[in-house]
């Protein structure tokens, strides 16, 4: 994936979060620009966006619980 | 480099500073990473992993069963004994904190593969299935399936992948991880969020 793509989608993502629900199909009209596949990507994480909850922000530390050698 | 070179590296390093502790060896390769030895950056990957390896297991041996680790106070106790007051100049931060998220990161990783050949292995070994075990093995599956989606992250999004690693293997605050990468706070924080979407996009979908 081109740097210049990846840019884009952390771009677009970004700014998608902050726009209100019912006015994000315009503005990924707009921040896509008939780029179909950027869309689609940044349509895919918008909705896991919306599911990730506290995902990942609890430390890794199962694997260093004490006993479970 | 191979592993064999990078010890015989660190070993020649130790025996350079005549016989000095590690809280030296670690000054000189930041020192020499800083400037632009990347020989260094492996041996100091060598050094930090045995040290953190070092401080979980001595930790764990004093905790009582069932307590867990918080990887970013073994990061921050191993810089602490690592270079600590040492450190004149904090040009060496960054790559001692990256070294730290990558040496947790093989650290967790090499642990969560071992217990899961242990349970759906060939190996007759009973593992014992006390109360804390039970939310163990999710965990373990979990920290796998996150290593693999952040490999493929990696390639696609080097930067972003950077900082997931030090937030969540090396436990760096928002704050750490942008003065350690050099970013505003504000995207470390974007950075983020669209990290664990794409992640949990990833894991999901597969």
């Amino acid at each position: 994936m081109k740097e210049d793509d990846a840019g884009r989608e952390v771009a677009v993502f970004t700014e998608a979060i902050k726009v209100p629900r019912r006015q994000r199909a315009a503005f990924l009209d707009q921040a896509c620009g008939g780029d179909d596949e950027l869309r689609r990507k940044v349509e895919s994480l918008l909705k896991a966006h919306d599911r990730v909850g506290n995902f990942l922000e609890e430390p890794p530390t199962g694997g260093l619980a004490n006993g479970s050698n | 480099m191979s592993k064999k070179q990078v010890e015989r590296h660190v070993e020649e390093l130790r025996s350079a500073r005549c016989g000095e502790d590690n809280l030296n060896d670690a000054t000189v390769m930041l020192a020499a990473i800083h400037a632009g030895d990347s020989n260094a950056a492996e041996g100091l990957l060598v050094l930090v992993y045995d040290e953190l390896r070092r401080l979980a297991a001595a930790k764990l041996a004093h905790e009582a069963p069932g307590q867990t680790l918080q990887p970013t106070a073994l990061v921050h106790e191993a810089w602490l004994r690592l270079v600590g007051d040492r450190a004149s100049s904090f040009n060496g931060r960054e790559h001692f904190f990256r070294a730290s998220a990558e040496a947790m990161r093989r650290i967790l990783i090499d642990r969560a593969r071992r217990k899961h050949t242990e349970r759906h292995g060939g190996s007759f070994h009973r593992v014992a299935f006390e109360g804390f075990d039970l939310a163990a093995p999710l965990v373990d599956d979990q920290l796998l399936a996150v290593n693999e989606a952040l490999e493929k992250f990696a390639l696609e999004h080097p930067i972003q992948a950077e900082l997931v690693k030090l937030r969540y293997f090396a436990g760096l605050t928002n704050e750490e991880v942008s003065e350690v990468m050099g970013i505003s706070v504000s995207s470390a924080k974007n950075y983020w969020t669209f990290s664990r979407a794409w992640l949990l996009n990833e894991i999901e979908g597969a």
